[in-house]
């Protein structure tokens, strides 16, 4: 089968898509433009990652699709009944290890990706300027200076203020020791997972038709001072201890806070798949319940 | 600066340097200038904006740049911090790189990248507009680290002493250190822009009419301010205004410009005290 003429784009978008992430690969971190194509869902609701995955897939692949480390939340159940629907031959599935395309929402999964795998992440924003910087042309400028200096301030504001940067997602990170990326808006959490990952990255953003990459095995600093350095989310108790999942128990992994209807609080995995693996490991049966 | 045989060299050579506007004409220089009387080239209706102005600046010196408006000096001035480029001419600039070594560099000619490394860590810019000088959405702290981080400072306990110690240099209150510029007055908002010129320790620090539109006793104590600074930094300084006090006070040599053009220069006493050109005498006797 021609892989330029398969699923939803037609050869033409498909071979752009694919044109523009090997020039993203080839320069990491560098926001390369393509034509956005119009999409069956609105703008806003993941068309960047959508059309990279869509020039990706082949009869071959096996896909995941997680929206907030869910699979089934609604997002990530549409767009993965969409790409079932108009690639016929791809198989899903919801174990992170069983994949080789993840298209994400603001996510990367607990489990460590192997060589071999693709993250599409949805990107609402792909410049990390644009909250310093209103000018495109300016920006442009900056990126092609290496001027990233405005970015530093936010965050010597925020120590000032806070004594703390208070950047809780799209928290900026230097790719290859050269363009400073938005990595979309995953968790701090999530960051250091792209460090030197096995898994090649691609980022979409269908609204602003960009499309940027972290390579297999890239290293990916986030910025930080060199005496304040870089923290994730610690997750803490009152008591100084961390919180653990009440459903796995597990406490290295990043926790979503859920109201009780009766007051209080509990605290659970966010990635569903890697929640459901320790308990079917933990289990008897072998399977979670 | 001292080069092999052991002679003073000026910290920048500019020779014809020259900008115009507009597309241009072989006739746009003839055609413009003091005996025209225009910088508007008759032909093809291009701004002359300079024409072939030639100086040298020796390190630790304030040169004064002087002209009414529209006579070129900010667009010296934004040629020199590569805020805009000649048409035509080189201004060499000599200091050190990165790592020390000697460098020479045409400021009418460098790339990219060599212009941001230039305004980033060896020149410095105070304007008039504070506007243009400062990012008002950050504190006048935030303001100075930009520059220092710039430079290449890396530690967030090093950029606050130096924002905090800039400031109390520039008589900023050190408490002030975290207001945003829009708090301050006029004088101290351009203090706060001479403190954020001046965190990279600049070898050239360029001033585009630093007191116009403040009063008197502002002007003093930024004047002052200045010469200090001068005097224990030793950074040479371009200094552009209109006004032949701040050029008597701060400047031992002064260009006298006007379309474009530098009518008149030599030592500043010389100048204002016994004026050759028609233009100057003009502008002399007018400030009396």
């Amino acid at each position: 089968m021609d892989a330029d003429s398969f699923g939803f784009l037609d050869a033409g978008a498909r071979r752009e898509l694919r044109r523009a992430c090997f020039k993203a690969v080839c320069i990491p971190g560098y926001q390369v433009p393509y034509a956005s194509r119009e999409m069956p869902i609105a703008r806003g609701f993941g068309t960047g990652g959508l059309q990279i995955t869509l020039s990706l897939l082949t009869p071959e692949d096996t896909l995941k699709v997680i929206d907030q480390g869910a699979d089934d939340s609604v997002n990530a159940v549409n767009l993965r009944r969409f790409l079932l629907a108009t690639c016929p031959g791809v198989s899903a599935t919801t174990r992170t290890g069983e994949a080789t395309v993840i298209q994400t929402r603001h996510r990367v999964p607990e489990t460590a990706l192997r060589s071999g795998q693709i993250m599409v992440y949805q990107v609402p924003y792909p410049d990390p300027l644009q909250i310093v910087e209103p000018s495109e042309s300016r920006r442009r400028r900056m990126h092609a200076e290496g001027d990233y200096a405005r970015l530093w301030v936010r965050l010597y504001e925020d120590l000032v203020r806070f004594r703390e940067v208070a950047i809780s997602n799209r928290y900026p990170a230097r790719v290859h020791g050269r363009y400073v990326i938005d990595p979309s808006p995953i968790p701090r959490w999530d960051l250091p997972k792209l460090h030197r990952s096995a898994a090649l990255h691609l980022f979409g953003a269908g609204r602003e038709k960009k499309v940027y990459a972290v390579p297999p095995w890239t290293v990916v600093e986030p910025l930080a001072f060199s005496d304040v350095p870089f923290q994730v989310e610690a997750f803490r108790r009152a008591d100084g201890g961390r919180h653990a999942c009440t459903r796995c128990g597990a406490d290295d992994s990043y926790l979503d806070e859920i109201p009780l209807p009766g007051g209080g609080r509990r605290w659970q995995c966010n990635d569903q798949d890697h929640c459901d693996g320790r308990l079917a490991a933990r289990s008897p049966a072998g399977a979670a319940p | 600066m001292i080069d092999h045989a052991g002679e003073p060299q000026p910290i920048l050579d500019a020779a014809g340097l020259t900008r115009i506007h507009g597309r241009g004409c072989p006739d746009c220089l003839a055609l413009t200038g003091d005996g025209p009387g225009t910088n508007i080239c008759p032909r093809c209706r291009s701004v002359v904006a300079l024409a072939g102005v030639s100086f040298r600046l020796w390190p630790g010196e304030i040169l004064g740049v002087m002209g009414e408006s529209g006579s070129g000096k900010s667009s010296l001035a934004r040629l020199l911090h590569l805020d805009d480029r000649a048409t035509a001419g080189q201004a060499w600039w000599r200091g050190e790189d990165d790592d020390g070594s000697a460098l020479r560099l045409d400021l009418a000619a460098t790339d990219g990248w060599r212009a941001r490394w230039l305004r980033d860590r060896r020149l410095g810019m105070v304007h008039q507009n504070p506007h243009l000088g400062l990012n008002f959405a950050v504190s006048a702290g935030g303001n100075i680290a930009e520059r220092l981080l710039c430079a290449g400072e890396g530690s967030f306990a090093a950029v606050r002493r130096r924002a905090l110690g800039l400031l109390a240099r520039t008589e900023v209150p050190r408490g002030r250190v975290d207001h945003k510029p829009g708090q301050f007055s006029g004088g101290m908002q351009q203090r706060v822009q001479i403190a954020r010129a001046l965190a990279p320790q600049p070898s050239l620090l360029l001033l585009d009419e630093v007191t116009t539109g403040l009063d008197c006793s502002v002007q003093a104590r930024i004047l002052d301010l200045i010469l200090e600074i001068q005097r224990e930094t030793g950074v040479a300084m371009v200094v552009v205004t209109h006004d032949l006090g701040v050029v008597r006070l701060l400047a031992g040599r002064t260009l006298v410009m006007r379309h474009g053009r530098v009518v008149e220069s030599g030592l500043t006493d010389q100048i204002l005290e016994d004026p050759q050109h028609p233009y100057t005498q003009q502008l002399v006797s007018a400030a009396l």
